[in-house]
C-alpha cells in the first residue's frame, strides 16, 4: 500500500519521466493521502504541468546525454526490479479503482463505471514511485508492456471517442508504460522501438489536436503533448547512446533525430548548432537529417515560399507549430516591401502560404492588418500598413527578430 | 636495487623540501605526472618505482597530509608509465584531493601553480583514462570526473583572498572539458559567476586567462548567434593573445571569420592565406560575386567541418547577403545600360540570373526573397506584384550592415 516514499528512489537513466521534477514531493506519509495523490486524476496535473514555461522544455533536449548516461552505468550494478504483472493493470490497482470509479470510458466494462476487467483496464501514471517501495507484482514486464502499447495504439487508431478523450487516456498509459520500462531499467532493440512508437503518437497527436478539436480550447493539451514529446524524445536519445554498441539494432535514429531539428526550428535561442556538433556524421548525412536540416535554412533565411512549398509536399510530421508563425512572418514582409498603391490579392497569397483564403482573411486581421475588396469583390490585402500588433504566435519565434 | 631506492628516495625529498617551503615553481614540475614519458628525472622516479616494490616504506617519515599526497602521486606516476590509464586516473584524483584539501588552509596564494598543473595532468590523465575505458568497452566517465574535482578548486578560489586570481585559470581548463564532452550548458553558472560575483575583478586576472576565456565565451555566443558579443570577445582575444602563436590566431579567427562575415565584414585573402583558413576562401568569394551557388557548393564541400566547428548555421544564414550581392550587381548592370531605369529591376530578371546559376527558382519565391530583403533591410524600395516589379530607392538601395547584425 505505500507507494510513495519521496518518489525519487526509483529514478535511473531517466530522472524528468518519473514526473517529480518541478514539483516537490509530498512530505505527508499516511497511506490515505498517498492514495491522494497516486490516483490524481490527470487532469489536475494538466494544470499544473502547463503552468510551466516553456524554456524548461528546451533544457531537457540540451542536456547532456553523456552525463545522465554515466549515471545510468553507474545504476546498473544496483539489482533492479523484475516486474512480474501478468496484466495491463496490476490486480491490485484495478481492484481500488473500481473502488474509487476512477475508470475511463475505455476502462469500464458494459459501460459500468465501477467495473472493469483485465482486457480493458490498463496502469495510470504514478507521479510519486520508488523502486524500494515497488512490488514486482505491480509492475508489468516487457511482452506485456509492449502488449500494453499495442493495445493503446489501437485504441488511438480505432476509436470513435472525441480525440482529446483518446488523447488524455493514451498520453497517460504511455507515460505509465515508461515508468515501467525504467524502474526496470531495461534497455535494448525493443524498448527503443516502444519509444519510437510513443514518441510517433505525440507527434501525430500534435496535428490531430489542432485539426479535431476546433472548439475545445487545446493550448494546454498541445502543452502537455509536447512536454511528453520532449520527455520520450529525450529518453529516446539517450537509449540510442547506451544501446550504441549493441549489435541489436533494427531502428530508425536518424528519423527520430531530424525530429529535434524540426522541434527546435521555431526556437531559435537555442542554439542547434551545438547540439548538431555533437551529432555522428552518418547521422548528419542521412536523408531524414538533409531534410530536416533544408527546412531548417529557408526557415532561418526567412524563405517562406519554399518552407511552405516543402512542408505541403512532404506531408509528414512537419506541420508542427511551424506553420502559422512562418506564414504571418511573411505577411509582414509582404506588407512592408509591397507596393502601396498595388493592394495584394488574397488569392494569390493564399496560393503561396497554402491555406484558405478565409482562414489567410483572418490571419491578416491577427496580425493586425486590414483587408478590403476591389470591385470585383476579390478580397486584397493593401500594403505599407502600419503593423499595430504582432500575432500571439510569432512572440517566442526566434526567427523574426532580429538577432542581436 | 640501491639506485631505484635512492631515486625514490629524491623525488620524496624534493617534494617535501617544496611543499614545506613553499615553492611552488619547484613543486609544479613534480605534480606532472603526464610528462613523465619526457622528463628524465620523473622518468626514473618511474622506473625506480618499479623496481623498488617497497617503496611505500619512503614515506613513513614524512607526516599525514603529504603522505597522502605523495603516495597516491607516486602510484600515478607508477601505473602512468606502466600504461594503466585507468589506474593513475583514480590515483591522482586522490593526490589531487589531499593537495586541495592543504590548499584549502593556506592564505597565500603560494601553491596556485601547482594548482595549475593539477588542474592541466588531471584533464590530460582522464582523457587517457576514457580512452582506455572506452577501449575496454565501458563507459568513459573520468573526464566529467575530472570536471567535478576542477568545480571544487573552483569553489576553492571563488573567495575574497589573494587565491581568486587562480578562478580563471580553472575556468578555462572546465571550459576545455565542457566542450569536449559537449555539456557546455555546464559552463553558465560558471559564466555567470565570474561576471557578476563581486569578489572577481575581471581586470585583475592574469592576461592569458583572459584570452582564453574570451576564446571560449565568444565562441559559445557564436553558438547562440549573438554576433556582436561574439564579436567583442573574440577580437579581444585576437587583440591581447601573444602574436607569434600562429595556432591560437588560427584558431580565434576559424569563429571570428563568420561572425564578422556576419556582419558585412569581409577577410583579405592574405589573413586567409597566412592563417591556413581556404575553407572560408570560396564563402567570401560567394558574397563577392553574389553567386548563391558558390556559397552552396563551399557549404557542401566542408560540410562536416563546418557543422563539427558548430559555424555551418551561421554561414548557411550568409545567403541574404548574398543574395543582397546579386540584386546590386544586376543594379549596376542596369545602370551602365540606362541610369535612367537603373533602379526598376524586373523579378523575371532575377529569376533568370538565379537560373543561370542553376537555382531552381521561380517568380513567386523571385518575390519572397525580394520581400525579406526589404523587411531585412538589406534593401531599400518595394516590390510590385501586378507588374512583378522591384523599385529600389534612388538612395543608398543597397545598405551596408557595416558590423551591424542583419535585420537589426
Amino acid at each position: 500500500m505505500e507507494r510513495r516514499v519521496g518518489g525519487r528512489g526509483g529514478r535511473s537513466w531517466r530522472p524528468r519521466e518519473s514526473g517529480g521534477g518541478s514539483r516537490p514531493a509530498p512530505t505527508s506519509s499516511s497511506s490515505s493521502a498517498s492514495y491522494g495523490d497516486r490516483w490524481r486524476p490527470s487532469s489536475s496535473r494538466a494544470s499544473h504541468s502547463a503552468s510551466k514555461s516553456g524554456g524548461d522544455l528546451r533544457e531537457d533536449l540540451e542536456g547532456s546525454t553523456k552525463v545522465r548516461l554515466a549515471e545510468h552505468v553507474a545504476d546498473q550494478d544496483v539489482s533492479s526490479l523484475v516486474g512480474t504483472c501478468p496484466d495491463m493493470c496490476p490486480a491490485k490497482e484495478r481492484g481500488q479503482r473500481e473502488q474509487f470509479r476512477d475508470l475511463t470510458v475505455f476502462e469500464r466494462l458494459n459501460g459500468n463505471p465501477q467495473k472493469t476487467s483485465s482486457a480493458l483496464a490498463v496502469k495510470k501514471f504514478c507521479r510519486t514511485m520508488s523502486t524500494t517501495n515497488e512490488q514486482p507484482s505491480d509492475i508489468r514486464p516487457l511482452p506485456v508492456l509492449q502488449k500494453t502499447l499495442r493495445y493503446l495504439l489501437d485504441i488511438v487508431d480505432s476509436s470513435n471517442h472525441p480525440f482529446e478523450v483518446i488523447h488524455d487516456f493514451v498520453l497517460d498509459r504511455t507515460r505509465a508504460i515508461r515508468q515501467d520500462l525504467s524502474i526496470q531499467k531495461i534497455v535494448n532493440n525493443d524498448v527503443i522501438l516502444m519509444y519510437e512508437e510513443m514518441v510517433k503518437f505525440h507527434i501525430i497527436s500534435d496535428k490531430r489536436l489542432r485539426k479535431n478539436c476546433g472548439k475545445v480550447d487545446i493550448s494546454s493539451l498541445l502543452h502537455l503533448n509536447m512536454e511528453q514529446l520532449i520527455k520520450s524524445l529525450t529518453s529516446l536519445y539517450d537509449l540510442y547512446v547506451i544501446n550504441q554498441r549493441s549489435s541489436d539494432k533494427n531502428y530508425n535514429e536518424a528519423e527520430y533525430y531530424s525530429f529535434n531539428l524540426i522541434l527546435q526550428l521555431g526556437r531559435n535561442r537555442n542554439s542547434i548548432s551545438l547540439w548538431l556538433r555533437k551529432m555522428s556524421v552518418s547521422i548528419l548525412q542521412s536523408k531524414e537529417m538533409h531534410f530536416a536540416r533544408s527546412v531548417l535554412r529557408h526557415l532561418r533565411v526567412g524563405n517562406y515560399r519554399r518552407f511552405l512549398k516543402i512542408v505541403a509536399a512532404d506531408s509528414s510530421y512537419l506541420q508542427f507549430c511551424l506553420l502559422e508563425p512562418v506564414r504571418a512572418q511573411a505577411l509582414l514582409c509582404i506588407n512592408y516591401g509591397g507596393y502601396k498603391l498595388h493592394p495584394y490579392p488574397l488569392s494569390h497569397l493564399s496560393h503561396i502560404l497554402i491555406m484558405k483564403e478565409e482562414d489567410l482573411e483572418s490571419l491578416c486581421h491577427d496580425c493586425g492588418l486590414k483587408t478590403c475588396k476591389d470591385e470585383a469583390g476579390h478580397l486584397l490585402l493593401p500594403t505599407r500598413q502600419e503593423v499595430s500588433h504582432m500575432p500571439k504566435t510569432l512572440q517566442d519565434f526566434g526567427f523574426l527578430a532580429s538577432e542581436n | 636495487m640501491g639506485d631505484a631506492h635512492r631515486r625514490v628516495g629524491d623525488f620524496v625529498r624534493l617534494f617535501s623540501d617544496a611543499f614545506y617551503s613553499q615553492e611552488g615553481s619547484s613543486l609544479s614540475p613534480l605534480l606532472s605526472v603526464s610528462s613523465s614519458s619526457t622528463s628524465p628525472f620523473l622518468l626514473s622516479v618511474a622506473d625506480g618505482l618499479a623496481a623498488f616494490q617497497d617503496w611505500g616504506r619512503l614515506l613513513k617519515q614524512v607526516d599525514g597530509q603529504l603522505e597522502d599526497i605523495l603516495s597516491h602521486l607516486l602510484r600515478a606516476v607508477q601505473s602512468f608509465r606502466a600504461g594503466r590509464f585507468m589506474d593513475a586516473y583514480i590515483a591522482f584524483e586522490k593526490s589531487a584531493n589531499a593537495f586541495l584539501q592543504e590548499f584549502r588552509n593556506w592564505e597565500s596564494a603560494w601553491a596556485l601553480q601547482p594548482l595549475y598543473t593539477i588542474a592541466y595532468e588531471i584533464r590530460v590523465l582522464a582523457e587517457k583514462a576514457d580512452w582506455e575505458l572506452g577501449s575496454l568497452g565501458k563507459n568513459p566517465e573520468k573526464l566529467k570526473g575530472a570536471g567535478s574535482y576542477l568545480m571544487k578548486v573552483f569553489g576553492a578560489l571563488a573567495s575574497k583572498g589573494p587565491k581568486r586570481v587562480g578562478a580563471l585559470h580553472v575556468t578555462c581548463q572546465l571550459f576545455k572539458i565542457y566542450f569536449k564532452l559537449g555539456t557546455v550548458h555546464l559552463c553558465r553558472s560558471i559564466i555567470r559567476s565570474i561576471e557578476t560575483a563581486r569578489i572577481f575583478d575581471f581586470e585583475e586576472f592574469p592576461l592569458r586567462d583572459k584570452v582564453t576565456y574570451m576564446y571560449y565565451t565568444g565562441r559559445l555566443e557564436v553558438y547562440n548567434e549573438n554576433f556582436l558579443a561574439a564579436e567583442q570577445k573574440l577580437m579581444y582575444a585576437l587583440s591581447h593573445c601573444n602574436f607569434r602563436r600562429e595556432a591560437n590566431i588560427r584558431m580565434i579567427l576559424k569563429y571570428l571569420i563568420p561572425v564578422k562575415l556576419s556582419l558585412g565584414i569581409l577577410p583579405t585573402e592574405f589573413l586567409i592565406e597566412k592563417y591556413n583558413l581556404v575553407e572560408y576562401t570560396r564563402v567570401v568569394q560567394a558574397l563577392k560575386r553574389g553567386d548563391i551557388r558558390l556559397l552552396r557548393g563551399a557549404l557542401l564541400e566542408h560540410e562536416n567541418r563546418f557543422l563539427k566547428s558548430g559555424v555551418y548555421l551561421v554561414l548557411e544564414k550568409l545567403e541574404l547577403q548574398v543574395y543582397q550581392r546579386l540584386m546590386k550587381k544586376i543594379y549596376m548592370l542596369q545602370r551602365l545600360k540606362d541610369p535612367s531605369k537603373a533602379h526598376q529591376v524586373k523579378m523575371e530578371v532575377v529569376v533568370k540570373a538565379l537560373k543561370w546559376l542553376e537555382m531552381d527558382v521561380d517568380i513567386d519565391e523571385v518575390e519572397c526573397i525580394m520581400a525579406i530583403l526589404i523587411y531585412k533591410n538589406l534593401m531599400k524600395g518595394y516590390f510590385a506584384h501586378k507588374s512583378k516589379v522591384v523599385v529600389l530607392s534612388k538612395q543608398d538601395p543597397f545598405p551596408k550592415l557595416n558590423g551591424k547584425p542583419v535585420g537589426a
